[in-house]
């Protein structure tokens, strides 16, 4: 019998302040990989996005100006391609490619700083930073549990019901307050319903599939619903004002889309979207359980145990509906975003969330990248970049037949769902909204249509896990791979490409576009 | 079992508190491994049940979670939408995992009354949920630890958890790719980047295609380090209760008989710790191929670290890299 023991025999611990002197006495390869460590060389390749982009920066900015387009224009465009292959990549934290923005204009482009300063703050960024706190205000009201209840009262025991009931109820309510507070929102619910019918994720797996993505693409698809649904409607119709607007001229009045007017073209696309989203994922997953009466019995118990709706809750139904007859009455006149920032102050008074959840629930960042990619956005109007992208993306069009009509609304909803599957939805409408604008223009299109198809296409983003905010969110609760975006996703941009195509070419027409 | 919330300090202790603990450490084989929900990691976690079956061993489970991106939730915090699953009395993914894991240590009966239970919370990186420790303590000293570690990658977090340590063992599951040493440098894999840093003995679990294996293989090429690895592999073997072969690949059949005396030399040390050896094994051709293809029956190949030059290493590679790479069985690699 041997008498070595595990601890002083056997593999051995080296103390932590004693392993930069232990490694550089062991042998040569340990030393190098220490010098490896602290040259940290593998910094340059993890920023290799930043430096090729400076490089291809620099490349643009020293070609000859091309025919047509002002040395401004060639600033702003080179300004354009750098920011995009930032967005995408990901090489420095997303806010710097703001803060970068916002230097190139006054160095580059010789704007006073001033001037600069104002194109960051308007009326929809106002808006993106209002929806933003309400977003937190009202995940932090608890009422999850008593929508998942209304669900489950409505629909049954039915899985299909039931995913049917979330994506409705998902998507009605993400229509109005954003899809990333709804996802937040309805998460926990989802994955309730999942855990209390087994605790093994392996006997659920296309069952928390089916539910978890009922959530996410119900919240997807419903985003487009409202001007209130993501900030992309609101950089749209931003961009429409600064783009068409003029007030000495009535006729460019129509430019000037209220919250009513985007429902009456947006929300029926939404709606006739929603039976689609339950037939896909059950085409696709096929849960392994049929009903979900155990689950649902236990949700009853979680609901009684929280006892009938206290005033307070009753407070934050109340203010979020005045919040909304505020945006349905009163954005024509006051924007947008005084109306959310409004909203989000009356919640903070009433005392229903607290300034230190908002500041910590938000991500300030978010708007700074939002004010600035709208900023460049009106620098490519007027320095004529955007009317030059425009020129020259017709021009490649034309032999494809594609210059003017459905061909052309199919290249641009095309080429935005290739954008907003790598980047967030609301920085793909800031970089392809003035360029899709001056598209119209020059094709003789109506720039309201083929902005309604940039605004909706950036939400077919469901191929990757961080498309949508609600997509990543959901991929938080661990069920979901990241497979499972690609194996459902492409079904979807089908199924929601050809209902926005049919609207744009029989229903829209009926409403003066 | 005694539930202590709050009591222990866990990592935020003060420095001098800190050097104290890592001493009593140095007196428990301590083994780390790292969870991540996959099959694979578990795997490893079987491993380190079978060494932990000893008082004097406790077994870290750790779970990294990395950094949230709210960026990427169009502006909300990720942390919002976990703040409503934790008030909905919800576990995130890495608690699950966690707990599955001790579950397994536990067996079907649970943690009996002599465990006590010492929960404790780190701040980390300004995120709600931070670091989150649960030990589970045995009257005999012997712990269980579930962490859930937040950390901006996880081979960070797992390399930054040593330095909390020590261990003498990090286990981990089959990586989903290996890199050579020279693609190494442009992005490698978990796994990869902990057995490159880590300053103790990694071991990269893998699933045995017949169920058990026929215990260690244990590499020696006859230099001290090597004969010194293998006396302390030899050790962890027979504490796991399996047999222990030894091997030595002579490059051309001109150095079998050099090979042959250093078997012998191995074999003697073995004696001598009057551990017992299944058999000597002597191949010919190039180290790693000829350890991957006479370790495949085995269950756990063990290589010590490498000690070419620096020159040689880069272009040709490490043979103990190699075969964590190559091989279809789990390997150790013993510093």
């Amino acid at each position: 019998m041997a008498t070595v023991s595990l601890v002083t025999d056997s593999l051995r611990s080296y103390r932590p302040e004693d392993i930069r002197t232990h490694r550089v006495r062991r042998r040569s390869y340990q030393r190098w990989r220490l010098v490896r460590s602290q040259i940290d060389f593998y910094y340059f390749w993890e920023k290799r996005w930043f430096f090729i982009a400076l490089a291809i920066g620099a490349a643009m900015m020293a070609m000859p100006q091309p025919e047509g387009l002002t040395r401004e224009g060639q600033i702003v465009l080179t300004m354009s391609v750098v920011a995009v292959i930032l967005f995408v990549t990901e090489p420095v934290p997303l806010p710097t490619v703001a803060l970068l923005i916002i230097v190139g204009q006054v160095l580059l482009l010789g704007i006073e700083s001033t001037t600069v300063a104002k194109t960051l703050m308007t009326d929809s960024v106002l808006f993106i930073m209002g929806s933003l706190m309400l977003a937190v205000a009202v995940v932090k009201q608890n009422l999850d549990i008593r929508i998942a209840w209304l669900i489950v009262r409505i629909t049954g025991t039915k899985t299909t019901r039931i995913c049917f009931g979330i994506s409705a109820v998902s998507g009605v309510l993400a229509s109005f307050v954003g899809e990333h507070t709804v996802a937040a929102m309805m998460l926990p619910v989802g994955i309730t319903l999942i855990s209390l019918t087994s605790d093994d994720p392996k006997e659920v797996r296309r069952l928390a599939a089916v539910l978890l993505f009922s959530i996410s693409y119900g919240c997807s698809v419903a985003g487009i619903g409202t001007p209130s649904g993501g900030a992309r409607n609101a950089i749209m119709i931003g961009y429409w004002k600064e783009f068409f607007f003029d007030p000495l001229n009535p006729e460019t009045q129509k430019f000037l889309i209220d919250y009513v007017t985007w429902i009456l073209y947006a929300y029926p696309v939404f709606l006739i979207q929603l039976p689609f989203v339950t037939l896909i994922l059950n085409w696709t997953f096929r849960p392994e359980y049929q009903r979900l009466s155990r689950s649902v019995a236990k949700l009853r118990l979680k609901i009684q145990e929280q006892g009938p709706m206290k005033p307070a809750d009753w407070l934050a139904i109340f203010i979020f509906a005045l919040i909304l007859v505020g945006w349905i009455t009163l954005s024509g006149d006051t924007g947008l975003g005084t109306v959310a920032v409004l909203g989000a102050a009356i919640f903070l008074i009433t005392g229903l969330v607290r300034w230190e959840e908002i500041n910590s629930g938000v991500n300030w960042g978010v708007i700074l990248l939002y004010a600035a990619a709208i900023s460049l956005g009106v620098q490519m109007k007027d320095s004529g970049a955007a009317q030059w992208i425009a020129e020259s993306f017709l021009k490649l069009m034309t032999p494809l037949g594609a210059e003017q009509g459905v061909g052309l609304w199919a290249a641009v909803s095309a080429l935005t769902t290739l954008v907003t599957n790598t980047m967030s939805n609301g920085a793909a409408v800031a970089v392809l909204g003035p360029i899709v604008l001056k598209m119209a223009v020059v094709a003789g299109e109506s720039p309201i249509v083929l902005g309604f198809i940039t605004a909706i296409s950036s939400a077919f983003a469901y191929l990757t896990v961080v498309g949508t905010p609600a997509c990543t969110i959901v991929y938080a609760s661990g069920y979901l791979k990241t497979t499972d975006f690609l194996v459902v996703g492409w079904r979807m941009v089908v199924m929601s490409t050809i209902i926005m195509m049919l609207a744009a070419t029989f229903y829209w027409p009926l409403l003066g576009s | 079992m005694a539930i202590l919330p709050g009591i222990g300090k866990g990592d935020d202790e003060p420095k001098s508190d800190l050097r104290a603990l890592r001493e009593r450490r140095q007196n428990r084989f301590r083994i780390l491994v790292c969870i991540d929900g996959s099959e694979a990691s578990y795997d490893g976690l079987r491993f380190a049940e079978k060494i932990g079956t000893s008082d004097d061993c406790d077994i870290i489970l750790l779970y990294v979670r990395p950094i949230d991106q709210g960026l990427r939730t169009g502006g909300l915090q990720v942390r919002v939408a976990r703040e409503n699953m934790l008030e909905w009395g919800l576990e995130l993914p890495g608690i699950r995992y966690l707990k599955r894991g001790l579950d397994m240590l536990a067996g079907e009966d649970g943690l009996s009354s002599h465990w006590t239970t010492i929960a404790s919370h780190t701040d980390s990186w300004g995120d709600p949920l931070g670091d989150n420790k649960v030990e589970y303590r045995h009257e005999n000293g012997k712990s269980i630890v579930l962490k859930l570690k937040t950390a901006p990658d996880i081979a960070s977090g797992v390399l930054d958890q040593y330095e909390l340590g020590p261990y003498n063992l990090i286990i981990m599951g089959e990586p989903s790719h290996w890199h050579s040493e020279a693609r190494s440098f442009f992005g490698a894999s978990v796994a990869q980047k902990v057995a490159m840093l880590a300053p103790c003995s990694v071991l990269l679990a893998r699933p045995h295609e017949n169920g058990e294996g026929r215990g260690h293989m244990i590499c020696v090429d006859g230099t001290r380090h090597s004969l010194e690895a293998m006396r302390r592999e030899a050790v962890l073997a027979y504490h796991c209760g399996e047999p222990v072969t030894v091997l030595c690949v002579a490059r051309h059949h001109a150095d079998v008989p050099t090979a042959k005396r250093v078997l012998e030399k191995s074999t003697e040390m073995i004696a001598k710790m009057e551990i017992g050896f299944a058999d000597a094994l002597v191949r010919v051709g190039e180290p790693a191929a000829e350890i991957v293809r006479a370790g495949s029956g085995f269950s756990v190949i063990s290589v010590a670290d490498s000690g070419k030059k620096l020159i040689r290493r880069l272009f040709t590679g490490g043979i103990a890299f190699r075969v964590m790479g190559a091989a279809n069985t789990s390997v150790l690699n013993v510093r």
